[in-house]
């Protein structure tokens, strides 16, 4: 998917951030651009078109967040933000803005190039028409609504295959509760986690080959869902 | 008698009295009549107590009753003695309203007797001499068993008073053991003292740190004249009743006159004539002579300097930890990211050498990390930044998330995961609880040796969820097991041989309690290996219902 040398654009205040993050991705065949702040990172996303931006929140002229959401008022590119521990509410929120995935501070390369192929994936399955993901020995077909283990055809409810969907359009990113709840259920519904609890365990019963520990259908504690994908560990 | 009297007497008189003997007796004479008159007083106040004037009227009142009743019922009954019945009233008005209300029955019933009862009838004159000494005998036994009667029942409720006095005082000093700042001891103390006078009290804290309110009785706050007064009162120097402007009086004196500056008290007298107020007065007195006398033998002053102390200490190592592991922070995002981009690149996997090192670079700074993390932790937990944010979670997936963001630290051991499958949801911060069953994993992976087993399970316990984490490692001593939440306390047995920094199990403990939960640590010994719990409440109130999977 990185035949065509993608760009990202880092926007961290931090040199030595921006430094090992241009090494890694340009590791991997990404051509970088970087910004120092939040008004460069602006400026530098609208005259340079960026494949991917990857977002830390404190910077030294704006919030983290303001950045994203000027970004996303006309654009879909892909954001990948750095944030830190003990702040759930705020990655939710940020999920919410627009952003596509986050890693918590500090982290490894791989962690990080691992949600960025999710996303720039996701970006490139719009366009392509690909239809299926597999994962372990599970395949989602979205063109033909169908989900396969083992090439064995599974029984689904609707909406048990519409919440595969929709974590399967964003395979390796997380999807947050709130999203999930207001896609299946309804606006009304948005905060009944306990519903989606229930639900997703009925669901790993059937997709799991282990459904008391799961490798297809992964929590993020506070934040919601993702399906695996490979490479994503974050550090211990 | 006025052998007693003289001395206190001359006290008072001796200047004027000198050498003027006739003066003098006079004097003593009215001095005695006015003791005497003082005297009768106190025992007319002390014998009138409990009932006062309303007492002597409700006796006067049974006993007109229990005439009626005898008078009705004897004619239909052989009722026993006239005099044994009129014992009843003496009885009842001594227990409930004291010995002066039952003499006043003694002696009504006594009169009650001998007009409507005795020959003649309707007349206090009684012929038969024998009937007289019925009586008199009658009036002998009621007035000494009213008076045991009333007796009795004072030191029943001056028991009682005492006991509830020892126990208020045993709750307000293990207040003050536990009090974490001076305005912890403020606040007990105001509360104590607001109980005892039983009336709105202001405290002001002591002279050196201004005359600041520490804590408001009720809603209304010191009036700015009572403000003023607590401020200008110098230490040593005599209370006194000021005015608010409002038609209250306020008695505003040092909390202790003699046992060292524990600031300033005002007391409310309320709107009263100038004669209750002084009764009031007294009796807050003498609550607050003795309150500051507790206060004296409670150590109070060591207390307050040692929380003051405390609180200082505390606020300083918070902020050192804080800035400190921020600072740390910083360059350790940079040092650990290009140790993974290094570690990963095609030139140093080729070369098994430089792999080797950048993987050092990496794991050691993921240690670092850790510990740093651990640091805030138990500052956040210290300073009371917990501030957990509750949710529907399956305790599974908690299980699962600590177990796999672990997966390097355990690979050494063999996991038993044993989950049933319809374990209930807990209403819980699932990110606390993750991070403290995370502790509880490490510390079993790091005090049981590799290739052993580490068990995790979980059940439902009455109406909690528990979880087990059990290994076969060191285990604990009964001393270990007994200190092991404190903060920084690393067993003396693993001190050299583990590296740790003694922090984690408080934080864990902490942030299940945050929860709603608790830990508990079991252990048949050294070397025996440990079993840690986890308990969280199943929120049965809470209980999702309905199906999520109608369409």
């Amino acid at each position: 998917m990185t035949d065509v040398m993608s760009n990202v654009l880092v926007v961290d205040d931090e040199p030595q951030i921006r430094r090992f993050l241009r090494a890694g991705f340009e590791i991997e065949g990404f051509s970088v651009r970087e910004a120092e702040t939040g008004n460069d990172a602006i400026r530098a996303a609208t005259l340079h078109a960026a494949d991917l931006v990857i977002l830390d929140l404190a910077l030294p002229d704006m919030d983290g967040s303001d950045v994203l959401q000027r970004l996303r008022a006309w654009s879909s590119t892909p954001v990948i933000v750095l944030s830190v521990r003990a702040s759930e509410a705020e990655k939710v929120r940020l999920l919410e803005l627009g952003a596509d995935d986050y890693v918590v501070k500090p982290f490894g390369m791989a962690e990080l190039l691992a949600r960025a192929k999710a996303a720039l994936r996701r970006q490139a399955l719009g366009i392509s028409g690909e239809s299926t993901v597999t994962i372990d020995r599970l395949t989602i077909d979205l063109a033909a609504r169908a989900v396969w283990r083992d090439g064995e055809r599974l029984v689904l409810t609707p909406k048990e295959y519409r919440l595969l969907q929709l974590l399967a359009q964003h395979a390796g990113n997380v999807v947050t509760h709130q999203q999930i709840l207001r896609e299946i259920w309804g606006q009304l519904h948005v905060n009944d986690t306990h519903y989606l609890r229930i639900f997703v365990r009925k669901l790993r019963q059937k997709i799991e080959p282990e459904p008391n520990r799961p490798r297809i259908l992964l929590t993020e504690l506070g934040v919601g869902y993702r399906l695996a994908a490979a490479g994503d560990r974050p550090l211990e | 008698m006025a052998a007693r009297v003289a001395p206190s007497w001359r006290r008072s008189w001796n200047g004027p009295t000198n050498g003027r003997p006739m003066l003098k007796f006079h004097a003593l004479r009215m001095a005695l009549a006015l003791r005497m008159a003082e005297g009768a007083r106190h025992w007319l106040a002390a014998s009138l107590a409990p009932g006062g004037y309303a007492g002597v009227a409700g006796a006067l009142l049974l006993v007109a009753a229990t005439t009626f009743i005898i008078l009705i019922a004897g004619q239909f009954f052989q009722l026993p003695p006239i005099t044994v019945m009129f014992l009843v009233p003496v009885l009842f008005a001594a227990v409930r309203w004291g010995t002066c209300a039952a003499i006043v029955a003694a002696i009504a019933g006594l009169a009650s007797a001998a007009f409507f009862f005795e020959r003649p009838h309707f007349s206090l004159k009684v012929d038969d001499p024998a009937r007289i000494l019925g009586l008199f005998l009658y009036l002998t036994v009621a007035v000494v068993t009213g008076h045991l009667a009333a007796t009795a029942r004072r030191e029943a409720a001056t028991a009682r008073k005492r006991e509830i006095d020892i126990r208020n005082l045993y709750a307000f000093s293990r207040r003050l053991a536990a009090a974490r700042s001076p305005s912890d001891i403020y606040k007990a103390i105001h509360e104590h003292l607001a109980s005892l006078v039983a009336r709105r009290v202001v405290l002001f804290g002591p002279s050196g740190r201004g005359a600041e309110p520490v804590e408001h009785f009720g809603e209304v706050a010191a009036p700015p004249a009572v403000r003023a007064a607590a401020a200008a009162l110098r230490a040593g120097s005599e209370g006194r009743v000021i005015d608010d402007g409002m038609n209250n009086t306020w008695l505003v004196r040092a909390v202790s006159q003699t046992a060292g500056d524990f600031g300033v008290i005002a007391v409310d007298l309320g709107r009263q004539s100038e004669r209750d107020q002084r009764e009031v007065r007294q009796h807050v007195e003498a609550m607050l002579a003795d309150a500051s006398q507790t206060l004296g033998q409670l150590d109070l002053a060591h207390a307050l300097n040692e929380a003051r102390i405390r609180t200082a200490a505390e606020r300083f190592r918070e902020a050192l930890i804080g800035s400190v592991s921020h600072e740390l922070r910083t360059p350790l995002v940079s040092i650990l990211g290009a140790a993974t981009v290094l570690s990963n690149a095609a030139a140093v996997v080729a070369d098994s050498r430089m792999s080797e090192l950048a993987n050092v670079v990496r794991d050691e700074a993921v240690r670092l990390n850790r510990d740093i993390q651990n640091l805030l932790d138990a500052s956040r937990v210290s300073g009371n930044g917990l501030q957990p944010k509750f949710e529907w979670a399956d305790p599974s997936d908690i299980v699962n998330t600590a177990i796999e963001r672990r997966r390097g630290r355990l690979a050494a051991h063999k996991l038993l995961l044993d989950l049933p499958a319809e374990l209930p949801l807990i209403h819980v911060d699932a990110v606390l609880v993750e991070q403290a069953l995370g502790q509880l994993l490490d510390n079993a992976a790091k005090y049981s040796p590799a290739g052993t087993a580490i068990r995790v399970a979980g059940r439902q316990v009455d109406g909690d969820i528990e979880l087990t984490i059990s290994d076969t490692g060191a285990g604990l001593t009964p001393d270990e097991r007994a200190r092991i939440g404190e903060r920084f306390y690393r067993g003396a047995r693993n001190a050299q041989t583990t590296p740790g920094s003694g922090l984690g199990l408080s934080i864990a403990s902490a942030f299940l309690v945050s929860n709603g939960g608790r830990l508990d640590a079991e252990s048949a010994g050294a070397g025996c290996g440990t079993t840690f719990s986890i308990r969280l409440p199943v929120a049965t109130d809470l209980r999702p219902a309905g199906d999520p999977d109608h369409d």
